[in-house]
């Protein structure tokens, strides 16, 4: 992330962006879900057979319901950002309103009796900025966590596969087509995540 | 931004500042009036936020900006008051005279520190500092909800929009020959100002006042003979033709 957050117009259309990118994520983690309840009836099916499934499976219902409650954290927090942005942006203009005023008005009597407001959208502007550092940093490590689970996600699809692979020959294209359809979401997800967060840091 | 003293009394004075020759090219030019009494100020339609910077250098050559204890708003538009929220943080216990009708409206320029005081429909007398201000009721000239300032010790009258000019930064501050001035303000008032009924009646109030300086908020001021030329002259004029399409 970069540390200079540049007041510009165009950043809370950015955080808009990564929040309209979020629906592709929200739609990939419901097809994980989905995927898992599959897996979930599969598995009581073939019983015995492929015990070893039931905790894979338990795992891609918590991955499907973290990436879902994560989206929900990202689109409040790029509202705020959207907001704070705004508001840095306001304060940056008031402070250069100000500043423009104070060489204007060199000579005058009575100059330095605005300083105090100058001095207060400065100090108003700095906070404004780091409110809006804040939300970005928020961002970014959501984006982040969603990001090192679907890392995870990669590593139980292996394992997913190797198990798939012992179940007998009934259930196993089933299983395989389920670990597959996962994979899949999962990369998804990560590739928009990685999207949105070149957006986000990108400017 | 040229600044003209228009009025020096005993107890009081009206500054005017237009002209500012910093402004954006495309945006209008307005005339901004602060009367200033020993201890307090009042500024009447302070400008739109791309002026903000040059109304703020130009009034600190005349008092302490915390010496203005008022605003006044004419009506809504932003060349009139679109600077509310950077005086908002200059002013913070200012109080900002508008029309009852805009407070909701003007808030979205920011107003969190000055007090909004709402000018009821039929006018009201402002006193402070030992100053009486008379807010004239002219309403739908051209906005629905407008005022006009009128001083009786100066015989001032800041008339807002109405006699008005869409005027160039060269154009003289005071009017210097009323049919010259005409082509200036023809279209403004035939366009903008949308009611006969409404003329009549602004017509009708003013003519009762006696005054000197005639103000618009655009364009140059009228002074003497030009105040009733103007008055004789927009009583025959034709308003509203936009409804000509």
């Amino acid at each position: 992330m970069r540390s200079d957050i540049e007041l510009r117009t165009n950043f809370y259309i950015t955080a808009v962006s990564v929040s309209a990118r979020l629906s592709t994520v929200l739609k990939e983690a419901k097809n994980i879900s989905l995927e898992a309840m599959n897996a979930k009836a599969l598995v009581a099916r073939a019983g015995e057979n492929v015990r070893t499934f039931k905790p894979i499976t338990d795992y891609m219902v918590e991955l499907a319901n973290d990436t879902i409650r994560l989206v929900e954290e990202i689109n409040r927090e790029s509202l705020l950002i959207s907001k704070s942005s705004l508001i840095s942006l306001r304060g940056n203009e008031a402070f250069g309103h100000f500043l423009k005023a104070k060489n204007l008005s060199k000579g005058a009597l009575y100059q330095n009796s605005f300083s105090s407001a100058l001095l207060a959208a400065e100090k108003d502007l700095q906070t404004f900025k780091q409110d809006l550092q804040k939300n970005v940093r928020m961002l970014n490590e959501l984006l982040e966590e969603i990001e090192t689970r679907m890392l995870a996600a990669n590593v139980v699809t292996s394992t997913s596969r190797l198990e798939a692979a012992t179940v007998s020959n009934l259930y196993r294209a089933n299983f395989e087509a389920i670990v597959a359809k996962f994979e899949t979401a999962a990369k998804n997800i990560r590739a928009t995540v990685m999207e949105c967060r070149k957006v986000l840091n990108g400017r | 931004m040229k600044t003209i003293k228009l009025y020096e009394g005993q107890f009081h004075e009206w500054i005017v500042f237009g002209r500012d020759p910093d402004k954006p090219s495309k945006i209008i030019d307005t005339n901004q009036f602060l009367i200033k009494t020993k201890h307090e100020a009042i500024l009447l339609d302070p400008g739109g936020i791309e002026l903000f910077s040059s109304m703020l250098a130009s009034v600190v050559h005349f008092l302490p900006v915390d010496q203005i204890t008022h605003l006044f708003a004419s009506h809504q538009d932003p060349d009139i008051i679109s600077s509310l929220g950077l005086w908002d943080k200059t002013l913070p216990h200012a109080t900002l005279h508008a029309p009852w009708i805009w407070e909701g409206f003007l808030r979205h320029y920011g107003c969190n520190n000055i007090t909004y005081s709402s000018i009821p429909d039929e006018g009201e007398t402002l006193k402070f500092d030992g100053l009486e201000l008379q807010f004239i009721p002219a309403h739908y000239m051209h906005s629905s909800g407008n005022f006009c300032v009128y001083d009786p010790i100066s015989k001032i009258l800041f008339s807002g929009d109405i006699g008005g000019g869409l005027n160039s930064l060269e154009d003289p501050m005071f009017v210097e020959n009323f049919e010259a001035h005409i082509p200036q303000i023809k279209t403004f008032h035939q366009r903008w100002m949308p009611s006969e009924r409404a003329k009549d009646k602004w017509l009708k109030r003013v003519r009762k006042l006696d005054i000197k300086y005639m103000c618009p908020q655009h364009g140059s001021i009228y002074e003497g003979d030009d105040v009733q030329k103007f008055l004789n002259w927009l009583d025959d004029l034709e308003v509203g033709t936009g409804l000509r399409v």
